[in-house]
């Protein structure tokens, strides 16, 4: 018995090999080096000088690093919610039978497999003054006045809707296919029942449905405050950061500090801040659905 | 750039060049990298502002030595082009261009406004006053739709175009000459500002312009002003009948913004000196006939190509070809880039959008700059 655990045991290694040697080169080995680049000014070219915690007790001071972490926390907030909302009134829509289903289910889906590159520059051109399509509606049902302009990338709060706009647009695709799916592993029995018993529509979905979906639910919030978090390239392109800094999310910030700044280092450094962010958002949700497990 | 490298190639059999082209934005990241792990090409593209950065960080040679033995005549060069490339006394790069902010006009509009002169220009006065009843009289003349002044609301153009009056005031750039500290003449900066922001808030700029080029292009524009890298763009533009010349002087003295390209000897891990003389001829070739490069719209890098016929034959480019003599160029600092993306766009920005004072701009560039020269 012991002698064939073991030859499973080598022949799963076997076959993990290849993934765990280009897991460990280009994932492990870069996590330990880029501790060591956060205690050295390090350029692109090379290792300069040893600055010991310097970066840290820089990072920690820096105005800049918090404001943009601000914005990243200001996105994960505009969208996370958002987004599960219209997720899941999405899904609950192309669930419905109708000759639309199919339709549904393809327009909902189709933007998230767009690159973030095409989804933001469509996103510009939709909220460009004079031309684009939001301010172009709005002088056609005469709610914008004729010669005025709606400025949504060069305010900082217009802008703010813009990004979350396009963000949810683009990416709301892929979680409503999780809620989709989810819903339809539902018993149809359930909400049989429930309708004998003289449950409304209404009360079916706050008690049923809604319940049901909660474990996915629990997965896509995580993933979407995560990946929130991450947030750059639409950012980047579509406002630049600005104005004046205002959108400007903390990859941005990391990004410039490396390549722009030539200070890869402290670009290092800033990236640990975050990662240690996300580290205990994990943390605590993990430890949060555990404890709501334990309850029911 | 092609077309001359294959024609050298045709011309000097014993040396070959390969020509890569990569997108532009992360250029200078590959190339530091490239050269960082010892796979740098034995020749490389750089701007002028971009040199003290490299030479800093190791990654160009200098070239006195090479340049002697491969009879590159540094005479024969523009002397403020040159100037600009030479840090702490030696030579670093070959300039084979100079790529400064002028100002295209719409002929057709200027007409129509009664300002085209007889000699096909503008007429127009050199003086901060006259152009803007220039500016007024194209937008009382011109129909509401018409732009008098096409220019981006923010980053790079109107920047440029604070950089040619702030030093056409006779600023002195922002950096102090040790490069150490930042040292913004903020009178002279607060007046230039100020101007441009009149342009925008008094109406002649349309407010957040999504293209402005695209604007100047269809001929809904009486002016625009940008890098002579248009020049290509406007020929090839059916219907379009434009004219170019230099910015106005509207203060002291004549100057405005200006880059160029510069050839330049990464280091590489052999140094192979038969090498680097052949990358020097390429570049004293490419500088030589500059012709070619100038059809581009850049203004060739020797003066004497600019004696050529060929060069004479190009329409435009001999209208503003004096402008080599007036670009102000940064200090030899290796915080140019930084400086100019992450304060100065960002700061001046706000200024156009008449949120900030030019005053309080010019205070939170000067914090803005020094922190970049503290990194």
């Amino acid at each position: 018995m012991k002698i064939k655990k073991w030859r499973a045991d080598a022949q799963a290694l076997l076959f993990l090999l290849p993934f765990l040697i280009v897991y460990g080169l280009f994932t492990i080995w870069p996590m330990f080096k880029g501790v060591e680049m956060t205690f050295y000014k390090w350029t692109l070219i090379r290792k300069m000088d040893f600055l010991g915690w310097d970066n840290y007790s820089k990072v920690l001071q820096d105005r800049e690093v918090w404001e943009a972490l601000g914005h990243s926390l200001i996105f994960v907030v505009l969208t996370t919610p958002t987004m599960l909302v219209l997720s899941i009134s999405l899904a609950l829509i192309a669930n419905r039978k109708s000759m639309l289903q199919k339709f549904y289910r393809s327009i909902f889906f189709i933007p998230s497999v767009l690159s973030v590159a095409v989804a933001s520059y469509l996103g510009l051109f939709v909220f460009q003054p004079y031309t684009g399509l939001v301010n172009s509606v709005l002088h056609l049902i005469h709610l914008l006045p004729g010669g005025t302009e709606i400025f949504w990338l060069t305010e900082t709060r217009l802008a703010w809707i813009a990004i979350t706009l396009i963000t949810l647009w683009w990416t709301v695709g892929f979680n409503f296919i999780l809620h989709l799916s989810a819903i339809q592993e539902i018993p149809d029995e359930i909400y049989e029942a429930a309708r004998l018993d003289g449950a409304g529509d209404r009360q079916m979905f706050w008690r049923i449905t809604l319940p049901y979906l909660a474990p996915i639910t629990k997965t896509i919030t995580m993933l979407q405050i995560i990946a929130s978090f991450k947030v750059f390239m639409q950012i980047y392109i579509v406002t630049g950061g600005g104005p004046l800094d205002s959108t400007r999310p903390i990859i941005q910030l990391i990004y410039q500090t490396g390549f722009k700044s030539n200070d890869l280092g402290y670009a290092a450094t800033m990236s640990y801040l975050l990662f240690v962010i996300l580290l205990v958002l994990s943390a605590l949700q993990y430890w949060m659905n555990n404890r709501k497990g334990a309850e029911l | 750039m092609q077309k001359l490298v294959d024609e050298f190639n045709k011309s000097h059999p014993d040396i070959k060049v390969k020509n890569t082209k990569l997108v532009w934005a992360e250029y200078y990241t590959k190339l530091i990298t490239a050269v960082g792990n010892g796979n740098g090409p034995d020749i490389g593209i750089s701007h002028t502002s971009r040199l003290p950065d490299l030479i800093n960080q190791g990654v160009v040679t200098d070239l006195d030595a090479v340049a002697g033995e491969a009879g590159v005549d540094w005479a024969t060069f523009n002397q403020n082009l040159l100037d600009a490339t030479v840090v702490d006394g030696k030579h670093y790069a070959v300039p084979i261009d100079t790529h400064p902010f002028i100002m295209y006009y719409n002929k057709k509009l200027l007409k129509e406004a009664g300002l085209l002169g007889d000699d096909g220009k503008p007429v127009l006065e050199q003086s901060a006053d006259g152009f803007l009843a220039f500016l007024k009289t194209l937008k009382e003349k011109l129909p509401a739709k018409t732009t008098p002044f096409a220019l981006s609301n923010s980053n790079d153009d109107p920047y440029r175009l604070w950089w040619a009056l702030y030093s056409q005031l006779g600023g002195n750039d922002l950096v102090s000459d040790d490069l150490k500290k930042a040292e913004i003449d903020k009178a002279k900066g607060i007046q230039a500002a100020e101007y441009i922001q009149k342009l925008f808030t008094e109406g002649y700029i349309k407010k957040n312009d999504p293209d402005f080029y695209k604007n100047f292009q269809s001929g809904t524009a009486a002016i625009m002003m940008t890098g002579v890298w248009a020049t290509g763009t406007w020929e090839a533009t059916k219907g379009l009948e434009f004219g170019a010349m230099p910015i106005p002087k509207l203060f002291g003295q004549e100057a405005t913004w200006g880059d160029s390209h510069t050839i330049i000897l990464p280091l590489t891990k052999s140094e192979d000196p038969a090498k680097r003389k052949a990358a020097l001829i390429f570049a004293d070739y490419v500088a030589e006939n500059g012709q070619i490069w100038a059809k581009a719209g850049h203004i060739p890098s020797k003066p004497s190509v600019l004696e050529k016929q060929e060069y004479k034959d190009m329409p435009y480019r001999s209208d503003y070809a004096a402008v080599a003599g007036t670009v102000k160029f940064n200090k030899p600092s290796t915080k140019n880039w930084q400086i100019r993306d992450n304060v100065s766009f960002k700061i001046l920005n706000e200024v156009w959008a008449n949120k900030m004072k030019p005053a309080e701009a010019m205070d939170k560039m000067e914090a803005g700059v020094q922190k970049e020269l503290d990194k």
